[in-house]
Formats: C-alpha cells, sequence, structure tokens
C-alpha cells in the first residue's frame, strides 16, 4: 500500500474528522452562549444577525484560499491531516513553513509523497502541532487576568481607558498590521539596496485594485444609501482584487 | 432588566466563558498533540521526538515568539469568548481578526465593551464554522474539484489573498486616518526596502509598526484632550 493510501485511510479520516467536529461544537456552543448573552444585555438582534450574515461572507471567499492550502499538502501529506490543521489552529502560511521544515528534520529533501515515511509523517505532524500551540497556551493560562487588567473582563458599557485611548489603541495596532503588509509589498516591489523596482509587482496591484474597490462601496453605501453594501464590502473587493490578479498574470 | 442586573449577568457569562474556554483549549490542546501519537499506532510507526525537539529549535522558537506577540496584541481586540476560539481555530491575520474587527465597526460596538464582547465572539464563532464547513465540504468534493481549483489560470487569485484582504483594510482603515498610518507605512516601507531579507519575518514587524501607530495615536490623544480641558 502507497504512503499516500494509508495517509488518506479511513482510520486517520476517522482521528482527524472526529477533532474537527470537537472543534466544530466548541464555535456552536460559543455562538449560542454569546447570542444569549447578547439577548440579555438588550443588544439588538437584528444588529446580531448582521454580524453573522457578514462574517460569513466575509469568510466564504478566504475559505476557498485555505482549501488549496489543504488541496496543495495533499500531495504529500495525504488529505485529512491538512484538512484537520487548516480547519483548526493552523494558517496557511505557517503549516506550509513548519511543514518543510520538518520534512528537514527528519531527513527529507523536501516535502514530497516519493520520500514520506510513517515515522516522518507522524514527526511531521508532531511538529505542526508542536510549534503553533503557543495561543491556546497563553489564553489557557493568562486570558482572564489579562483581560481583567486591560478592563475587558466586565464592563457592559464604554467609559474610561477602555472606551477610550483603548479602542484608539487597537484601531492604531490594526493600522500597524496593515502598514507591515503594504510595506512588505512595496518592499517585495522595489527589491533590493539598489532599488531596480523588478521585483513581484501583482500584490501592490492587487491591493489597490481592492482598495479602489472597497472605496466604491464605501461611496455607495455612505453617499447612496446602499447600507447592504457594507454586508459585502470587504469580501466584494476581495474578490475583485483576486479577479484583478488572473486578469494581470493573463494579460502581462 | 436593569443596568446593574445586566452587568451582574455580563459577570456570570464572562466567568463562565473563562472556564468553558480553558477546558475547551486544553482538551483541543491534548488531541492536537494526541493525534500524532494516535496516527502513528495506526500507521505503525510512532513520531521521532529526537527530530521534533531539532525541529523545534530551528523553527518552534520562532513561532513562539510570534506566538506570544500574536497573544499579546489580539486577546484584547478579541475579548474573552472570541479570543480562547480565535486561538483555537487559527488563521488570526488572514481571517479572523479583519472579520471581528469589520463585524464591531459594523455595529459601532468599543474595545473593552461587553457588547464588543458579544459580538467578537459571534463573529468569530461563524467565521470558524464556515471555514470548517467549506473545508469539510471541499475535502468531500476534493476529487472532482482538484482540476479547477489547481488550474494555472485560477492560482494568481489565490497567491493574492491576502494583499487583496489588506487593500480592502487600508482603504477602510487609513480613510480619516492617514496621520496616523503615514509614518508607519513609510518606516516599513523603506525597511523591507533596505533589508528584503525581513519579508520572511513580517509578522514580527507588526509589532514596531504597530507600536509607532500606537504612540502617534497617544501624542494626538493627549493633545486632544488637554485642548478639551482647556
Amino acid at each position: 500500500m502507497s504512503i499516500l493510501s494509508q495517509l488518506n485511510g479511513p482510520a486517520v479520516y476517522a482521528v482527524c474528522g472526529g477533532i474537527v467536529a470537537f472543534v466544530a461544537v466548541v464555535c456552536v456552543v460559543f455562538m449560542v452562549r454569546a447570542w444569549r448573552a447578547g439577548v440579555a444585555l438588550g443588544m439588538d438582534k437584528a444588529k446580531m444577525r448582521r454580524v453573522i450574515t457578514s462574517s460569513v461572507t466575509f469568510t466564504i471567499l478566504p475559505s476557498v484560499g485555505i482549501l488549496l492550502g489543504v488541496i496543495a499538502l495533499s500531495g504529500s501529506l495525504g488529505t485529512p491531516w491538512p484538512w484537520l490543521r487548516l480547519s483548526v489552529v493552523g494558517a496557511l502560511h505557517y503549516e506550509t513553513q513548519v511543514a518543510q521544515t520538518a520534512a528537514e528534520q527528519v531527513g527529507m529533501s523536501s516535502l514530497s509523497a516519493a520520500e514520506m515515511t510513517p515515522q516522518a509523517f507522524t514527526t511531521i505532524a508532531l511538529l505542526m502541532s508542536v510549534c503553533i500551540m503557543w495561543g491556546m497556551l497563553l489564553s489557557t493560562l493568562f486570558s482572564k487576568r489579562y483581560l481583567k487588567k486591560l478592563g475587558g473582563g466586565g464592563k457592559s458599557s464604554g467609559g474610561g481607558v477602555a472606551a477610550g485611548f483603548g479602542d484608539r489603541a487597537m484601531t492604531a495596532m490594526f493600522i500597524g498590521l496593515i502598514c507591515t503588509y503594504l510595506g512588505s509589498y512595496i518592499g517585495a516591489f522595489v527589491s533590493g539596496g539598489r532599488f531596480p523596482f523588478n521585483g513581484d509587482w501583482s500584490p501592490l496591484a492587487v491591493a489597490g485594485v481592492s482598495a479602489l474597490t472597497m472605496a466604491g462601496c464605501v461611496y455607495l453605501s455612505e453617499k447612496k444609501g446602499m447600507a447592504w453594501v457594507e454586508s459585502f464590502s470587504i469580501a466584494g473587493s476581495m474578490l475583485v482584487g483576486m479577479a484583478a490578479a488572473v486578469l494581470l498574470r493573463l494579460w502581462v | 432588566m436593569n443596568e446593574q442586573d445586566k452587568q451582574a449577568a455580563f459577570e456570570r457569562y464572562n466567568e463562565r466563558t473563562h472556564l468553558i474556554g480553558r477546558v475547551v483549549s486544553v482538551a483541543t490542546l491534548v488531541l492536537l498533540i494526541g493525534a500524532p501519537f494516535v496516527l502513528g499506532i495506526i500507521l505503525g510507526a510512532m513520531p521521532d521526538v529526537g527530530a521534533v525537539a531539532k525541529g523545534f529549535v530551528s523553527v518552534g522558537l520562532v513561532w513562539m515568539v510570534s506566538g506570544v506577540a500574536e497573544y499579546l496584541i489580539y486577546t484584547p481586540m478579541l475579548g474573552a469568548g472570541g479570543g480562547y476560539l480565535a486561538f483555537i481555530t487559527g488563521n488570526l491575520i488572514n481571517m479572523k481578526i479583519p472579520c471581528a474587527i469589520s463585524a464591531r465597526d459594523m455595529v459601532g460596538a468599543k474595545t473593552g465593551t461587553a457588547e464588543n464582547e458579544v459580538i467578537s465572539t459571534l463573529s468569530i464563532a461563524a467565521s470558524s464554522l464556515v471555514t470548517i464547513l467549506v473545508l469539510a465540504l471541499g475535502v468531500l468534493l476534493l476529487v472532482p474539484l482538484q482540476p479547477g481549483l489547481q488550474s494555472e489560470v485560477l492560482q494568481p487569485a489565490f497567491t493574492n489573498v491576502v494583499p487583496a484582504l489588506f487593500g480592502a483594510m487600508a482603504y477602510k482603515y487609513f480613510r480619516g486616518s492617514m496621520h496616523i498610518a503615514a509614518v508607519p507605512l513609510a518606516v516599513m516601507s523603506l525597511l523591507f526596502m533596505l533589508v528584503p531579507g525581513l519579508t520572511g519575518s513580517t509578522s514580527f514587524m507588526i509589532i514596531p509598526s504597530g507600536a509607532m501607530a500606537i504612540a502617534i495615536t497617544w501624542v494626538l490623544y493627549r493633545r486632544e484632550r488637554k485642548s478639551s480641558e482647556k
């Protein structure tokens, strides 16, 4: 039996599928509790429904991208393990990077089914799990105290640092995050100490198209009274940006 | 229900969220670390723990620092329920964080409030369930879908998911805040131009960039407060 047949066996599916199902149940429990808490706090049900709808719309497109990651890794690790990793805890850029490093540690020249053995697979799987456990571990140990210290542990209305500077600081942090990624795209395009401007410009172009589409959505939503556009603005802008990437590649 | 009752009910909800969050985080950790050993029994080959230790020294420590930074940065944005769920379900930067912030902005909830806690949890739970569903369906349909999704023509779209996301978010967040974004954007662009090797450490660069944006916001906030006090 080939290694991929073993890695795609029903028992492996059962183990990975069981964990995915457990996490799905956890999500449902958190969602139901949050909904009930929102109702108890007197929050508008229509608003909460809008949040769920917009989050669902927002997630569909990136999820298809993640599915591609499953497909990409399934050639060497089988389908069930990448499915588990990318459904739970993982992120595509992380999984690919760690899987490749782990493959090198077990003496493989590259992450491929041709060199894969059952022990190489279980070793890679364990390293992937160990390397990305920090968020869960830290949440378990410190979240309660950390959030209380920040003032977010029990207030039911705005006020003080949490809703004053705290809110602005979080927005600023997010601005910093976006600046970092846009800066990396600009750097990748300019590429190197002599600034030859011959690097990959497609991420910058895609980000530009997405931003312009978002501008259009904001205009429609704010100036033309089409508030419903807001729910689809991010996913729609991403879709247009991604479509632009395909067209640019065909065109250039 | 009066305000005091609401406050008490929310505090009970929060306490229980921490309890459930801790239990399910530990359970998920045990399942994820235990799975390779269970698979080892099924496949007849246990993991090479020595190789795992070596691999951990080479990449694990880097991801540990990144994990700690992500925890410190994102937990306040997500609150208790959202935080536990996001760290269990992953895909933070590319999905959960923008999703939760977009939801929060849509309803105008403020960080640190009960409203934000509820909205963030609803948003991350919905997002996680969609990802689980899309992936489960995708895995079911994997064989017939594979040729279409892996077609050479579509690849640029999927390699540019993150730039597409940050382009859209940039317009949303820079609009009206360009005075905050200008300096970190210029500094980050220059750094990535001068040290191209930093591209492999983009997630670490979020820390100085975020610190710059926060420092500028703090200066502006102080100035605003002083002028409003006069």
